[in-house]
């Protein structure tokens, strides 16, 4: 198939100095890793920093190649129509199980076959530093005892972030108004004005933030505390059962032989290990997970099944 | 003081300033093609740049948005096809220029006040850097969306002899605006299952269309117009006595890119636009816009290229991208192990000041490279017309499909080049449909983020200073663009 200019360019970038001794035991010499991200973009980030580590280990060529548009649905195509020898595999992320669910995209999520769960991204509830409220059960406590007057921010009006939101607000009868956003800048931009009492989002997003002082983080949306911020409870410790589990993996085409996929299994978790790339993820506050073949389509259909009942529960979809 | 001086220090040598010299040329050449956006040539030399120093790789990237911006231009000067999104208020009086043989001097006012609104915008970010993020933070939902409404106020001044038309042309605009994601529940409205238009149609696909496909249906249907344009084949430079008559639409530019490069969301169009209204109301020859007058080139081209520096103001200190070009500028920021926001200053402040420096070189650079090109480019438009129009044809359709390899986006463009050559045959202006367009999603999803804040209380638009600042200005312009449209007494140029 013909491609554009742009991704060839990435392509051509990605593709490392071959080790001349490549494993024999691996089909292909050369593997795409398609993203719906655009150079620069989560993702893509994601993907190229992976190689860096997962290059010496595999011994194979490694290509990074931007499949942008449709939100997903152009790379899921390309992947899932592709031949099913381990080859090339798409990476994974919520939104291309949110892009199936919310469009019919020519080849959906359940078109192909989760090959790993590689990090989970934590998702935390944030708030300005002036704010009155010193920790996520004092947002509780007031949203509770101030019904219908909280104002909470979410990045994207079909996204995992206010779906939490929405959650929440039932789970505590707190009838607050929830504002979703174009993206995390835009929401930061509200919780640092005092428009909104809280945001969640992504560590990445507050980085800059943080350094500054200017926002105070409140609580993990996960199952235990994060390395990097061993102060910062759990809203599940706070006396909210409150999860949110963004994930990155891998997915390839329908068929892709089990050894194949134990290969990559076995060299990410070797990658995961090596101090060099913890260095790099931590820094990031990705949890690696490193989830195998098995795992990861249980978690996947789970999770989107989950999705949907959401959905349908906000009446985004039918 | 400290700041000018460790600027003036960081003054880019050698790699940085072939890096600025790359990315005027890249920028200028992905601006001037309809349908690549900036921030889409920007991301396509960011892998580029991931193995370069962090000064050289970010100036490389600002560079090309600066170039970007002021590429949009060209073309829309030449084949009343605006590059850029920014780029849609200068069409009006650049390509009337063109048409009376004046590409020349069109092309040569825009480069300058390109440069001037880059260097005026570059002196606002390392001099007031503080005070602006300040101003960018004090931005609600509600006012974002009285921006939106000041923004489509001036359908009122551009709605020609029709008012009822332009009114027409804009609601049809807002009406593009509505499909894709709703902003606040999350439901796909008029997206008929296809993941393409999940995310809308992108304002610049309906700018290329209704300009550019819209201005080739009609010119193979049109006898052949003269060929004003032999006359003047060469790129010439305003002279002293122009630069006195251009002055007060540079300062109109300056101001108002100054402050709209801060607010994300509109950036460099409404920018544009409203710069153009107010430089037309504040002209001593205002009966000369819409017929090829030099301040409405001049106003626009300062205010898109002022947004360049100062959009960085809230990407830098705040940490928050407000355009999509400086959204790619924070992705190379990060891929250096930098975190744009209030430390920065402190943390990095060799790359801010090298930054600084490289946007100076860029928009010198940017002047240097556009004597260079423009006459060439001149004397392409002048070629016979069959082929210029098939090659102009070619170029917007591979510069849409590149983008992303989207078929939806090209029969969106086609589709709104017939809708473009409808209206013009009944006579309606495109101009407030471009504006529904741009600024449509920017209004609707601040209005109703704003009554969800408030619960349905509209007050809300009152008590927000921002905002009733801006409603008061949107309800004077209307009025006053009214009343000198349709309601006073024509006595020179009825």
């Amino acid at each position: 198939m013909m491609r554009l200019a742009a991704t060839a360019l990435a392509v051509g970038l990605a593709l490392l100095p071959a080790p001349s001794m490549a494993q024999a035991k691996y089909p292909v010499s050369t593997v795409t890793l398609a993203t719906h991200s655009s150079p620069g973009g989560g993702s893509d980030v994601f993907l190229r920093e992976l190689v860096k580590h997962l290059q010496p280990i595999l011994g194979i060529n490694l290509a990074v190649a931007n499949i942008t548009g449709g939100s997903g649905a152009k790379a899921m195509a390309e992947v899932a129509k592709a031949p099913a020898n381990g080859s090339i595999f798409y990476a994974t992320t919520p939104t291309y199980i949110q892009t199936t669910l919310l469009s019919k995209p020519e080849a959906g999520y359940d078109k192909l076959d989760p090959m790993m769960i590689v990090f989970l991204d934590p998702t935390i509830i944030y708030t300005r530093a002036e704010s009155p409220h010193k920790t996520f059960a004092d947002v509780v406590a007031d949203a509770r005892k101030n019904v219908g007057k909280a104002k909470w921010g979410a990045a994207n009006p079909a996204s995992l972030e206010r779906i939490a939101f929405e959650k929440l607000n039932r789970m505590i009868g707190a009838g607050a108004a929830i504002v979703s956003h174009e993206g995390g800048g835009d929401l930061m931009i509200n919780v640092l004005n005092g428009t909104l009492d809280i945001g969640v989002g992504e560590i990445q997003e507050l980085r800059g933030q943080l350094e500054a002082k200017k926002v105070r983080l409140l609580a993990v949306l996960g199952e235990k505390r994060l390395a990097e911020f061993p102060d910062l409870p759990t809203a599940k410790e706070q006396g909210v059962d409150l999860i949110v589990s963004k994930f990155r993996g891998l997915a390839g085409p329908r068929g892709v032989p089990d050894d194949v996929a134990k290969i990559w299994e076995d060299a990410i978790k070797q990658a995961l290990a090596s101090p060099a790339y913890k260095a790099v993820y931590a820094k990031e506050a990705l949890e690696p997970v490193a989830m195998g073949r098995e795992d990861a389509r249980r978690f996947t259909a789970r999770f989107a099944e989950d999705v949907a009942i959401s959905l349908k529960e906000l009446g985004v979809i039918r | 003081m400290d700041t000018i001086l460790s600027v003036v220090g960081a003054l880019p040598g050698g790699w940085t300033l072939l890096a600025a010299l790359a990315g005027v040329i890249w920028g200028i050449l992905g601006g001037a093609m309809p349908g690549l956006s900036p921030s889409v040539a920007m991301a396509l030399l960011l892998p580029l740049t991931y193995g370069m120093d962090p000064t050289a790789a970010l100036t490389m990237l600002a560079s090309v948005y600066v170039g970007a911006e002021y590429g949009g231009s060209i073309p829309a000067i030449l084949i009343k096809t605006p590059g850029t999104n920014a780029a849609a208020a200068t069409t009006i009086d650049g390509y009337e220029l063109a048409r009376q043989g004046r590409a020349g001097e069109a092309l040569g006012i825009s480069l300058m006040a390109g440069f001037v609104g880059g260097m005026f915008g570059l002196a606002m970010l390392v001099l007031a850097t503080e005070p602006m993020a300040a101003v960018a933070l004090a931005f609600t939902p509600p006012a974002y969306c009285a921006l939106g409404i000041l923004g489509l106020s001036v359908i009122a001044s551009l709605s020609g002899r029709s008012l009822l038309k332009g009114l027409i042309a804009g609601i049809l605009g807002l009406m593009i605006a509505t499909v894709g994601t709703d902003p606040v529940s999350g439901v796909s409205r008029f997206t008929f299952g296809s993941p393409d238009l999940l995310s809308g149609i992108r304002p610049i696909l309906v700018m290329v269309g209704l300009f550019a496909v819209t201005e080739m249906l009609s010119q193979i249907s049109a006898p052949a117009w003269d060929k004003a344009n032999r006359r003047d084949t060469r790129l010439k430079l305003p002279s002293l006595s122009m630069w006195r008559r251009l002055w007060k639409s540079q300062v109109i530019g300056c101001v108002i890119g100054t402050f709209e490069g801060l607010t994300p969301g509109g950036g460099g169009s409404i920018a544009a636009f409203i710069s153009y209204n107010e430089a037309r109301r504040w002209s001593s020859k205002p009966e000369e816009f819409g017929k090829g007058s030099v301040e409405g080139v001049a106003a626009p081209e300062c205010a898109n290229n002022v947004v360049t520096a100062t959009a960085l103001i809230p990407m830098l200190s705040l940490g928050i991208p407000g355009s999509n070009s400086a959204a790619v500028l924070l992705g190379g920021f990060l891929i250096h192990g930098l975190i744009p926001g209030p430390m920065l200053f402190q943390k990095a402040p060799e790359v801010v000041y090298g930054l600084y420096g490289g946007l100076f070189a860029a928009n010198v650079l940017m002047v240097l490279v556009g004597l260079v090109i423009l006459t060439p480019c001149i004397w392409l438009v002048n070629r016979p017309k069959p082929y210029l129009i098939a090659f102009i044809l070619a170029i917007v359709v591979s510069g849409v499909y590149a983008t992303d390899t989207s078929l939806t986006d090209l029969w969106v463009v086609l589709g709104m080049g017939v809708v473009g050559y409808g209206m013009r045959w009944v006579g309606m202006p495109v101009l407030p449909l471009v504006l529904g367009a741009v600024l449509g999603f920017m209004v609707e999803s601040n209005y109703r983020r704003s009554l969800v804040l408030a619960r349905g209380d509209h007050s809300i638009f009152l008590q927000d200073p921002v905002s009733l600042g801006l409603l008061v200005a949107a309800v004077a312009l209307t009025a006053y663009s009214v009343w000198r449209e349709y309601l006073k007494p024509r006595s020179k140029d009825a």
